[in-house]
């Protein structure tokens, strides 16, 4: 039956793609890059505004993608593969292409920021930035994708309710001390002070944790409410 | 499949839409669910095809499940040929597999040339088409039909009443709603009734009538594109008609009890016969029911 993994995750993906629900998410994304990124200052500090934007960008996937079914066409897919499959296939397609996004922004970001810390007289390499970006944005794509299935359907069903708990929740996560993606992203920003690289480990292990956590919380009740 | 004690509600303290339910669903079981509106004939349907899980109670070895919505009107931005080759490898079927099936079975409804139509342009009935393709094309253990046939055209009801009835004869256990009484009245094994959030169990139509049951039914089968011969090992009481000018298809009488047989045969063949409709054989059989049956 995992074989049926697969197929979900094909059809989640092009419903996603061929449905242009990820246009208003990736907007936003953009708009945060665009006026948190400037060519020419230190990547790390730069690096922690493409990883900030990635939270609440996958939270608005999650969204798109569990809601993005009409209900008779979800029970079709339920009864073919299991209620809890698809829903596991919507979270992984939503924190999939929040992460990609992240990813791309990555070097990108890195090839147009000046390879130094915040005043200019320590020098950061290049790798090291972009390694340490891109474990960021995934515990942040990780953490958003685990706020969004936690403020969505199944859990959060009455109209009107999850596009604003949502929205808190992303604010939240990021701004909480001891939050895991509020560490990696200060992480960044003390890095680019100092000018020393710490990878996220720890912050990445904890959002994966949170995820995973969020992930068979939402898979088990989908079928139960 | 087994349903054990199995109760539904909806929210921590909803009212029990469904309580206590025992059920046994054997194989090759043709079994209709009656109630009136809103009573959780629905409601037991998802149960049965897994897209809920019960609150109470449990529900043992569901086989592989493939459930028809009532009135699939699909706001879904694929085409049809593109949503079934993705509903066949959702139910398990190898790609190209999918992609022969979703294809075999837009012509068989006669809706071949809406394959690159998008959904959400489709009509009602071509959508719900699609639904029901989506399920036959996976050839499930368990097929649920949740009003399937409204919104079919005629042809296309009946066509799915034979299909139906094909597959239960081959093995296929099937679980339906429909507000018309007299659908597959004659083939459906047991009757149950949702009443009061329990389920009461209902003489079978065939048991209270038996004087409509028909004595020998007429199937007609055709297998495009393949040759027109007959199924070696038919049971005794099969007899082909003559071919019909115009009509590579082939029809045979055969006693009701045998009926089984020759279904399985015609679906064993390589290429499967194709099921156009079985129904009440003229001759023996009362004129009543053919006269129903034409007049549907």
């Amino acid at each position: 039956m995992t074989s049926r993994l697969p197929a979900l995750l094909r059809y989640q993906a092009a419903l996603l793609l061929r449905s242009y629900r990820w246009l208003p998410p990736l907007l936003l994304y953009a708009i945060i890059l665009a006026v948190g990124v400037r060519s020419g200052e230190p990547v790390l500090g730069s690096l922690g505004v493409v990883a900030v934007a990635v939270l609440p960008t996958a939270a608005w996937l999650v969204r798109v993608c569990v809601t993005g079914e009409p209900p008779a066409a979800r029970a079709v897919t339920a009864a073919a593969a299991g209620p809890g499959r698809v829903h596991l296939a919507c979270l992984a397609v939503a924190s999939a292409a929040a992460t990609a996004t992240g990813c791309v922004a990555v070097p990108v970001v890195a090839a147009v920021s000046a390879p130094y810390n915040d005043d200019l007289t320590v020098g950061i390499p290049t790798g090291s930035a972009v390694l340490d970006g891109l474990l960021s944005v995934l515990a942040c794509a990780l953490l958003g994708t685990a706020a969004g299935a936690l403020c969505n359907p199944p859990v959060l069903r009455r109209r009107g309710w999850p596009v604003p708990v949502t929205a808190l929740a992303a604010l939240l996560v990021l701004v909480a001390s001891g939050s895991p993606a509020n560490a990696a992203v200060t992480g960044l920003v003390t890095g680019s002070a100092s000018g020393h690289v710490t990878l996220p480990l720890l912050p990445l292990g904890l959002s994966l944790l949170a995820c995973a956590a969020a992930t068979a919380v939402t898979c088990r009740l989908v079928a139960r409410r | 499949m087994r349903l054990h004690g199995v109760g539904r509600r909806y929210g921590l303290r909803g009212r029990w839409v469904l309580r206590d339910i025992d059920l046994d669903v054997p194989r090759h079981a043709l079994l209709r669910i009656d109630g009136r509106n809103g009573t959780g004939k629905s409601t037991l349907l998802r149960l049965l095809a897994g897209i809920d899980a019960p609150t109470a109670g449990r529900i043992t070895g569901r086989p592989a499940t493939a459930y028809v919505p009532e009135r699939f009107a699909a706001a879904l931005p694929f085409d049809a040929a593109g949503y079934l080759v993705h509903c066949g490898r959702i139910h398990g079927l190898p790609g190209p597999l999918a992609q022969r099936r979703a294809a075999q079975w837009l012509e068989r409804f006669g809706i071949g040339e809406h394959a690159r139509t998008p959904l959400e342009v489709l009509s009602k009935g071509t959508a719900q088409k699609v639904a029901v393709a989506q399920a036959l094309l996976a050839e499930p253990e368990l097929l649920i039909l949740d009003e399937a046939w409204t919104g079919l055209d005629t042809a296309a009801r009946a066509q799915l009443d034979a299909e139906v009835t094909a597959r239960v004869a081959a093995g296929t256990t099937t679980v339906f709603v429909d507000h018309d009484p007299a659908r597959l009245a004659g083939a459906a094994t047991a009757v149950h009734r949702v009443e009061g959030a329990a389920l009461v169990a209902v003489t079978p139509a065939a048991a209270t009538a038996p004087n409509t049951a028909p004595a020998a039914v007429l199937i007609d089968a055709h297998r495009p594109g393949g040759p027109r011969t007959v199924p070696p090992a038919l049971p005794a009481s099969a007899r082909t008609l003559p071919a019909r000018p115009g009509d590579a298809g082939l029809r045979v009488t055969v006693a009701a009890a045998d009926s089984d047989a020759v279904l399985r045969a015609l679906l064993a063949a390589d290429p499967a016969w194709h099921i156009r409709s079985v129904a009440p054989a003229p001759g023996p059989a009362p004129g009543g029911a053919l006269a129903k049956e034409d007049g549907r």
